[in-house]
Parts: C-alpha cells; structure tokens; sequence
C-alpha cells in the first residue's frame, strides 16, 4: 500500500514526517507559500537567515537566470535579530510544519549570540547554521572554507543550544569531508549540504557583471552532479544525518540524494518554477518505493554502490 | 468568501498573434477573474519544462475568461507563446498589490510596449467609475501598438507616439504626457523602465501623482526570495518595516512582487 510508505525522517531530535525541507533564503517564512503549498505536507521550512544586526541586503540587480539554474546575490537582506524576535517568530507558531532557524554572522561570538536567542524560541524546531554564504564578501562564506574555523564556530554554538544543529557546508572547497568531519565532531546533529556555488555573469552588450554584488550563488539543475557528489563524500565521513540539496526538481533527483546518503532534502530554487513541487516529490517517493516493496525511505539512504547495485529491475522514471 | 491567490491549470481558451511576437493568450479562469484586481499578475510555468516561472501581467479579466499580453523574448515566453487552445496552463496569482485610484478624475495611463498588458483592467475600471482615462500608448511603430481599438471602445481617449512615426508623434511617449492640455489628478504608467523613469519626472514636473507599475526579474513572484527589490523611500506606507541597518540612507529595499509591482514614483529611489 501507497499509503503505508514510511517517509519519516530524524534529523538530531527533530522527528518529521516528510523527508522534505524548503532550502533558506527560497521559501520566505513559508507564510508566503501557504496559499500556494499545504505546508502540513512538507516536512520543514528553514527560514530565511537572519543576522545580529539588520542587514540592508546588496544592491540590484539580484537575480540572474543562467543555464539550467540561475545566480542570486540576496545579500542576507534582513532585519537582524532584535527585531526578528519582537516581531516575526511568533508568528511561525501557527504553521502546521516544523519552522528552522536560520543562522548567519561573520563572527564566531556573533553565531553563538544569534543562536542562543533564536533557540530559545519555543516556536523554532531547530537551527540551521548558514557558515557559507556566498554573496556577502569572502568574510560569510569563511568559516565553511576552513575546517578549524568550522569547528571553533560549531563548537561554540553547541555550546548555547541542545536544539537540533544543522550545519550547512559549502561547495566551494577542496575537501568536502574533511570540513564535514569537523563539524560532526564538533557536535553538528546534521550537514545541509551544499550551499550555493560561487558563480559569475557578465552583460556582453554593457560590458557590466550581471548582479549588482558582482558575484552571486549558482543554483538550480546546474549544479545538481555536483552537489550529489558532496553529498556522498560527506556521507562516507560522518555518521549523523545529512539534508543534501542542490537543484532538485522531482522524485528521480531527490533519489540521487537519497542513494547518495542523504537522510532529508531541500527543495529551493524548484518552489520558483512551480510551487507544486514539494508535495509531488512526496508522492512520487511512495511510488517509487511501493513499486519496489520497500516499505520505508530510510531503507534506500546510502544504497549506492559501485560494487552491486538495485536488487530491483528499471521501470522507469518516476518524475 | 472569494478564494484568493493560488496555483491552478487553466485551459487554453484562444491565442492571438497581435505583432510579431506579441501573443495574446486567454484561458478559462473564473476564480482568477473574480480575485483579479487591476495591476496584478502571475507566475505562468513554463509548460515545456523550461524552467522557472515567469511573470506576466493579467491583461483581461473578465466573466470566466482572463488573458495574459506578452512579448516573445526568451525560452520561457516562446514555450508560453506555443500554447493551443484546449492546452492546459499552469498559473500562480493573481500576484502583487495593483493599482490604486479611488476617486481619480482625470487619469493620464502611461504604457509603453508590453506595458500595455498592465493597464487594461485599470482603464475599464476608471471608465466605469466615471473618469476621463487617457492612454498615452508608445511603440516602436504602429503595429506594435497592438489592441490600441480596444481602448478606445472601452472609453479611452488615445494619444499615440511610435519611434518612427508610423502613427501619431514621433518620439517618445511621455513628451506628449508633458504637453497634455488639461492636467491630470493622477498618472498611472507600465513601460521599459527609461519610460518610467521619464514618466516619474514629467509627472513631477506637472505636479501630479504617478503610480509605476514595475518590472524586475523574479524568481518567487510571492514574496520568499528578495531577489526582485527597488530600493524604496523608508518612509513608504509599502516600505518594509525593517529596522535601520547600518550605512543606510533612508531607503530600504522592497520587493517588487510583493509590497510592489506598483509604486508611487515619488518614493522610489532609483
């Protein structure tokens, strides 16, 4: 039976029904969603990140469509802590899926202070920390590059919070595992991996960088080879669950993910086409592993393998 | 209770080719119709499988049918302009704050191009309200000044300008806005954005409020990604609410899909 499919997921101490979660910085607070996803159907939103300090955000334009994926450079427009407390967390209490905090500073006092506030709120499920933020300078993305900076920032937001500790790890280093690692002993619940890739575009005709930071964050389809490869690096370093994202689209890709080693995903740039999305990858996940007789996603998570692969025949697509 | 914004398949209804590349495309859509208000727009899914969605404008609503009005100019909106009728459509909206012009008598609309796709709904709505509407229309030349009939059986009196003066004045729009005999109370533009800007200073100049209708890539259209902002004078009853960051200089960034894509000139800062 369809229906009987188990797609729960354990992510630290968080326990979710579905495998799903709306990548940071793509879904708003999921308030702006609602009229378009039933949120009861999706495991996670991970807000957008929120810093010590307001944050004016950079300057237009923000957004690039590129192929099979786009560039944005948000800037992490938001309005700090302080005000994100008083005035936007209560309102997440009343979303019927569990709501992320999301994390991002340029120090490691900064994290630590971010965090502690922001777990204190009953309505926040658990942290994600955003150590690799691309577009704002070489100072956010820093602390994901460097597998000492890694730990000493994860290490001291440990510190302040037995919430469950996301920690979401960029693609643009050499070795993946390692920063993965460190964060794991560190005391991370769980890697989202990847951010965005670091990426670039330039107007022919005005002779002038596409965004207005210059510089943005690659995400989409494009990236998605690589992000599974992250993942499955990642996967064979650490032993605490992964959320692995980068431009899934449908059942098949978030699959990719799964056998790749991811316990979760994350759906971003996908909720731009079509908001739809989420709830079909659910439903195509039961089918896929119902026409296969397996009765839970956990029994495929890591299953890939160069040695012997599915015991199953091909039958298809599923999305 | 009306139903508000979602995202639904629609069927193709017609599909016109106004001018080369301007496509007309209308769809059965009763419960967008009756939610629609003029200024609004949606987030059409690409139903080739290129990606992202696009927004468009909702050029016709009305009864079960709505429209949408658009220029052929990438991968997206040629997939769009391939629709048949009996194809279906998949559609987020209706998007975004619209027009505002209760109690306007005298209304000067602005459009340029495709903007034209914008102002549809809010001339018919000023003309039942009684108004005297004015369409300032531009194009590059007369055939691009697609469905100009429409407005005048509507009621609209149309001034028109077109690049190479095909029809009416020859050069830009909102020079015909600045020699207007009689003084609007209230400027209503959609165009490229060097119109708008030029729509922004004449109607200052004349002393007249304008409401610009935006255009700016999306990604969300619903107000979750801040990829699509215009800084905006802080002090804008549309301005988010967002504490002061440092280095600020009284403007914050909006979002032209959310607190946008209408806004008053005269507290854009760009």
């Amino acid at each position: 039976m369809v229906s009987d499919i188990d797609l729960s997921v354990t992510i630290g101490k968080l326990e979710l029904p579905y495998p799903t979660l709306m990548a940071s910085g793509c879904y708003g607070s999921g308030e702006e969603f609602e009229p378009f996803a039933d949120l009861s159907q999706i495991g996670a939103v991970v807000l957008k990140s929120v810093t010590r300090a307001p944050r004016l955000g950079n300057p237009m334009p923000r957004l690039v469509a590129t192929p099979a994926g786009m560039l944005n450079a948000i800037g992490l427009q938001n309005p700090g802590i302080d005000w994100y407390l008083e005035n936007e967390v209560a309102k997440f209490a009343k979303r019927p899926c569990a709501m992320i905090g999301s994390v991002a500073a340029f120090s490691v006092d900064d994290y630590a202070y971010v965090t502690e506030r922001l777990a204190a709120r009953d309505e926040i499920a658990a942290i994600e920390l955003n150590i690799s933020c691309p577009n704002v300078g070489s100072e956010g993305e820093t602390f994901a590059c460097d597998p000492d900076l890694t730990g000493r920032v994860v290490r001291a937001v440990r510190a302040v919070t037995d919430k469950t500790l996301i920690v979401k790890l960029s693609p643009n280093v050499t070795d993946i595992a390692a920063i993965a690692a460190e964060a794991e002993s560190a005391g991370a619940d769980a890697l989202a991996v990847i951010n965005t890739l670091r990426g670039m575009s330039i107007d022919v005709h005005a002779w002038k960088p596409r965004l207005g930071n210059v510089s943005g964050g690659l995400s989409g389809p494009a990236i998605r080879p690589v992000a599974v490869l992250a993942v499955y690096e990642a996967a064979r370093a650490v032993s605490i669950p992964i959320v692995g994202q980068g431009g899934i689209e449908n059942a098949t890709d978030a699959l990719e993910f799964f056998l790749a080693g991811a316990s979760a995903i994350a759906i971003g740039t996908a909720n731009f086409t079509d908001p739809r999305i989420p709830i079909r990858i659910v439903d195509e996940l039961r089918a896929y592993l119902a026409a296969r007789g397996l009765r839970s996603l956990r029994d495929i998570v890591g299953k890939a393998n160069v040695g012997f692969g599915s015991p199953f025949q091909y039958e298809g697509d599923v999305g | 209770m009306l139903a508000g914004p979602s995202v639904r398949d629609v069927v193709v209804l017609d599909r016109t080719e106004l001018a080369p590349g301007v496509v007309l495309l209308g769809f059965y859509a009763p419960e967008l119709v009756a939610v629609t208000r003029p200024g609004q727009f949606v987030m059409a899914i690409p139903p080739g499988g290129e990606r992202a969605a696009t927004a468009l404008a909702i050029y016709e609503a009305q009864g079960e049918r709505a429209s949408l009005l658009f220029f052929v100019c990438g991968a997206r909106t040629r997939e769009l302009a391939e629709l048949r009728p009996g194809d279906t459509l998949s559609l987020t909206g209706p998007l975004g704050n619209g027009f505002t012009f209760a109690g306007a008598r005298d209304v000067a609309i602005v459009a340029g191009g495709v903007g034209i796709a914008s102002v549809l709904l809010p001339a018919q709505m000023l003309v039942e309200q009684g108004a005297r509407v004015r369409l300032f229309y531009g194009a590059r030349n007369v055939d691009f000044l697609v469905d100009r009939e429409r407005f005048a059986t509507a009621g609209c009196e149309l001034c028109c300008a077109t690049d190479d003066g095909s029809l009416g004045h020859r050069g830009f729009i909102t020079e015909l806005l600045a020699k207007a005999e009689d003084k609007p109370d209230l400027v209503l533009a959609c165009g490229p954005s060097p119109m708008l800007r030029a729509t922004a200073f004449v109607a200052s100049e004349l002393g007249v409020p304008a409401q610009l209708a935006l255009e700016e890539s999306f990604a969300c259209g619903v107000g979750g990604c801040w990829g699509c902002v215009v800084p905006l004078d802080r002090a804008s009853a549309q301005a988010p609410k967002f504490p002061k960051p440092a280095g600020e200089d009284g403007f914050v960034y909006a979002r032209v899909c959310k607190e946008g894509p209408v806004f008053w000139a005269h507290e854009l800062r760009w």
